[in-house]
């Protein structure tokens, strides 16, 4: 199945380069750039993409100077307009994204932060990982170990009473999609990522009881 | 001083001030002019067709060519106007003395026409004379022809009865000749019902002036006077000249049944009166005649048409009138805003009351205009700006206040929670010149830092600053700033905060109507304050659970730590630390128990609870709920539903 991939940068350079790392990784791709946030808005209301790869300081349009806050403001848009749509955002200043945290925690789509400092490899991982719908936010945006009332209820379920999902879902009176993406928020705030070889949920349970959030 | 006192006082002296003026007289010019503009400016009425005017003028004068107007000529004329069959004829010219020639002819006419109305003057004029009546009439035949006029030359009221020199009451011309004419229609002239001293014809009791009535202060009040309401429009009356008569130019339907009235109309004569309340062609001038003619034409028209007279209110019921019109001035002054909406207000209050007094007028009812606008200009505009000086007073204190509040709340958020750290780390065994030079290095930046927070703070009334965070835009959603307040404070190096391995949070949209900038930096400070409490004074705490949400219908910000009390907590931990060493400044004594104290005025503000309590089974609570305020629509659409319903209900087809 052909992708369709929107991403967003102002730097011409930067740009072509996501791009080539893009389309090499997947061929059959349709990539589509922007080079502001007004340009990004109408590619993706018109190409319904399957990921946003976007920067974050970006202007509004290329007239305009490339503002950390446009980036914000489009991110911000983006999760409202479209719940489910897999962003990978990168910045090389993750910590003014601490602001938004509350609203990344309610987004249901894939949402991974990729540091522009890291090599194209960890984008690339970070861009798979938001297709496969998962959360990813690096340390600096978080300040010890922040859990929402209702994830804690699913680890609970899951770990202590050994249910599944579905009667997970029932128990807690929400659709089975929401489980699963509170599956993926606990997930990153406990640092747990796919890795191959390794069952994700088990590692999670691991990870919960070493930080005594179930006993 | 009480605020209110302050407020009210300029407002009722400014009330007073017009109450004493308007008793004084010195608004009576004002208020007589607004009645002649009022009356001048009415709709204009038909032409009365009960009433003639023969006006001999300038130019009858000429061809008669002799001044008085010779008997002769009279009597001619009221022979031929005998013929014509009217119902009265009044004769607004003395005739004392003969005036030759044609004397003989003229007693013949005052003998054999029944229905002729002479004139006489019963009061004393300037050089104390009075004019005797024609003696060939009967008494019950003649009527004073006097006019009264007010102090600025203008005549406003008609004499209606009154004594004369030798002591016998005698009727004006005016009532003379509506009696004769109404008593043909079977209206006889009698005493007033409302008030006895008045004469009514009918159904038409004619309001008698007092001297203190309507706008009138002190006037004389002598005889029995009424207001005359002058009949408006450019031609109120018939009017023919002594030459159409001679010369036949009339049409003789115009005169039968009808009142006559015979007078000079030529301005060198002098028999004219000024008077602002009619539109004339020739503006403030009115012939004698034509002011008997409309004092004659209100009291036919009143007893047989049921036209308005002119009344006036009782004293009280005006200076009630001119006082609530002062509170409404003063109430609009108080409600402070921006000047050009509050003279768009003042504006159009007083153009209402213009457009009602007018209502009034047109209805009959001459109320006191001038008093009540002068009362709402001055409380509405003059105390207005007094008003707007004591506002500006108070909000500069009261941002002074807030400055001082603000100032206090860094320090207290900052370098005094280190240095309450730093106490406590002096107790312990591990501590060391390194740790306490770290310390005060900190302590130092955090004092340095102070100034300008407080500064920033101060003059950009819409940012946060917080320890290592740029400024926070205050029109960020609540809950995202409490969030980075969250995340800020828990980067900071506090002993509760290490032994923390979960926080449980919740930061979702908060309803934020009426939440001011002020107003969501204070529960920024607030969230600051109760997390450095935590970081402060819990000990071994594992989990920290932070609700800041809207749930349901409440605000709610609410810190829990399941951590044991390290020693008595909040802070008074200050106070004991305080007294452990003694070697804090009173001045700190005295400001603890601060945060509380703080956490307690935000949740009067928002009208809310502020809440610390222990949390079962070990830890503590600390939790701010507030009712948001609802918003101008939202409270509308509640109003429109339940309206909806209700009417959905009327409809509803009813079920047995």
């Amino acid at each position: 199945m052909a992708r369709t991939f929107v991403v967003i940068d102002d730097h011409e350079a930067v740009l072509s380069g996501t791009v080539a790392v893009l389309q090499k990784e997947y061929p059959d791709a349709q990539i589509i750039t922007a080079s502001g946030a007004k340009e990004a808005e109408e590619q993706i209301a018109g190409a319904n993409p399957d990921a946003v790869v976007m920067d974050l300081s970006i202007p509004h349009t290329p007239k305009d100077s490339a503002q950390t806050e446009t980036g914000l403001q489009l991110l911000r848009m983006l999760m409202e307009i479209y719940p489910t749509l897999n962003i990978v955002v990168q910045s090389a200043h993750v910590r003014s994204l601490v602001r938004i945290k509350p609203l990344m925690d309610l987004h249901e789509g894939g949402l991974t932060i990729a540091d522009k400092g890291l090599p194209l490899k960890e984008m690339l991982k970070k861009v798979d990982w938001a297709l496969q719908g998962l959360m990813y936010t690096p340390r600096e945006m978080r300040v010890g170990l922040a859990i929402k009332p209702e994830w804690l209820k699913v680890l609970m379920l899951a770990f202590q009473d050994g249910l599944q999902d579905k009667a997970i879902a029932e128990k807690m009176n929400i659709s089975e999609r929401t489980v699963r993406h509170y599956w993926t928020k606990v997930q990153d705030a406990l640092d747990v990522y796919p890795e191959s070889g390794k069952n994700i949920r088990i590692q999670t349970e691991i990870r919960a009881r070493e930080e005594g959030l179930i006993d | 001083m009480d605020r209110s006192y302050v407020r009210n006082l300029p407002g009722c002296v400014g009330i007073g001030l017009v109450v004493v003026a308007r008793l004084v007289g010195l608004l009576q010019p004002l208020e007589l002019d607004a009645l002649d503009v009022g009356l001048r400016w009415r709709s204009p009425e038909p032409t009365d067709d009960r009433i003639v005017i023969v006006g001999i003028n300038e130019t009858d004068l000429q061809s008669v060519d002799t001044y008085p107007i010779p008997d002769e000529v009279l009597a001619q004329l009221l022979q031929q106007l005998q013929t014509y069959n009217p119902q009265v004829i009044g004769l607004d010219i003395v005739r004392d003395v003969p005036v030759e020639p044609g004397h003989a002819q003229l007693v013949e006419a005052f003998t054999t026409i029944p229905n002729i109305i002479g004139g006489e003057s019963i009061f004393l004029d300037r050089i104390d004379a009075v004019i005797a009546p024609p003696p060939s009439l009967p008494p019950e035949q003649i009527g004073f022809v006097d006019s009264i006029l007010d102090d600025d030359g203008h005549q406003r009221r008609a004499i209606l009865g009154g004594t004369n020199q030798e002591g016998e009451y005698r009727f004006s011309m005016a009532i003379q000749l509506a009696s004769a004419y109404l008593s043909a229609q079977g209206i006889e002239l009698s005493n007033g019902i409302k008030n006895p001293v008045s004469m009514r014809f009918g159904d038409a009791e004619l309001p008698v002036v007092s001297s203190n009535l309507g706008g009138y202060v002190r006037a004389d009040a002598g005889g029995n006077q009424t207001l005359i309401n002058f009949r408006s429009g450019q031609r109120p009356f018939r009017q023919v000249s002594l030459l159409d008569m001679v010369k036949g130019d009339v049409d003789p339907e115009w005169f039968r049944d009808r009142i006559v009235l015979i007078g000079i109309t030529a301005t060198s004569k002098r028999d004219y009166e000024r008077s602002a309340a009619i539109a004339s062609s020739n503006p403030g001038l009115v012939f004698g005649v034509e002011l008997h003619a409309h004092t004659v034409s209100q009291i036919v028209s009143a007893a047989l048409d049921g036209r308005s007279l002119l009344r006036t209110w009782s004293d009280g019921w005006e200076y009630l009138w001119i006082i609530a019109w002062g509170l409404v001035g003063m109430g609009i002054g108080q409600w402070v805003q921006r000047p050009i909406r509050h003279f768009l207000w003042v504006g159009s209050i007083m153009l209402s009351l213009m457009a009602a007094s007018y209502g009034f007028l047109a209805a009959g009812w001459w109320i006191p205009i001038v008093p009540a606008l002068t009362a709402l200009l001055i409380n509405g505009v003059l105390l207005y700006s007094f008003y707007l000086y004591d506002q500006t007073l108070q909000s500069r204190i009261r941002d002074r206040q807030l400055v001082i509040e603000q100032t206090f709340t860094t320090i207290h958020n900052g370098p005094l929670q280190t240095l309450a750290g730093m106490r406590r780390e002096l107790d312990e065994p591990s501590f060391s010149k390194s740790k306490l030079e770290q310390s005060l290095g900190q302590l130092n930046q955090e004092l340095r830092g102070i100034y300008d927070a407080i500064q920033q703070d101060a003059i950009q009334d819409n940012r946060l600053h917080l320890q290592g965070q740029a400024a926070l835009d205050l029109t960020t959603p609540l809950h995202e700033l409490l969030h980075e307040v969250y995340f800020d404070t828990l980067q900071r190096n506090f002993p509760g905060f290490t032994s923390l391995k979960a926080h449980i949070v919740t930061f979702e949209p908060f309803e934020e109507n009426g939440l001011t900038a002020e107003l969501k930096r204070e529960l920024c400070r607030f969230l600051e304050e109760a997390l450095c409490n935590v970081g402060k004074h819990a000990s071994g705490a594992r989990r920290l659970t932070i609700d800041c949400q809207h749930n349901g219908n409440h605000n709610l910000i609410r810190v829990i730590d399941n951590g044991s009390d390290l020693n008595v907590r909040g802070e008074d931990n200050i106070e004991h630390s305080v007294q452990k060493s003694r070697s804090l400044t009173p001045q700190l004594l005295k400001n603890a128990g601060r945060g509380t104290q703080q956490a307690e005025q935000l949740a009067n503000k928002l009208r809310g609870n502020f809440n610390r309590s222990a949390h079962s089974p070990q830890g503590t609570c600390c939790e701010l709920s507030w009712q948001p305020q609802k918003s101008i629509l939202t409270q509308l659409k509640h109003h429109i539903i339940a309206v909806f319903g209700k009417v959905n209900h009327l409809f509803q087809p009813r079920r047995r």
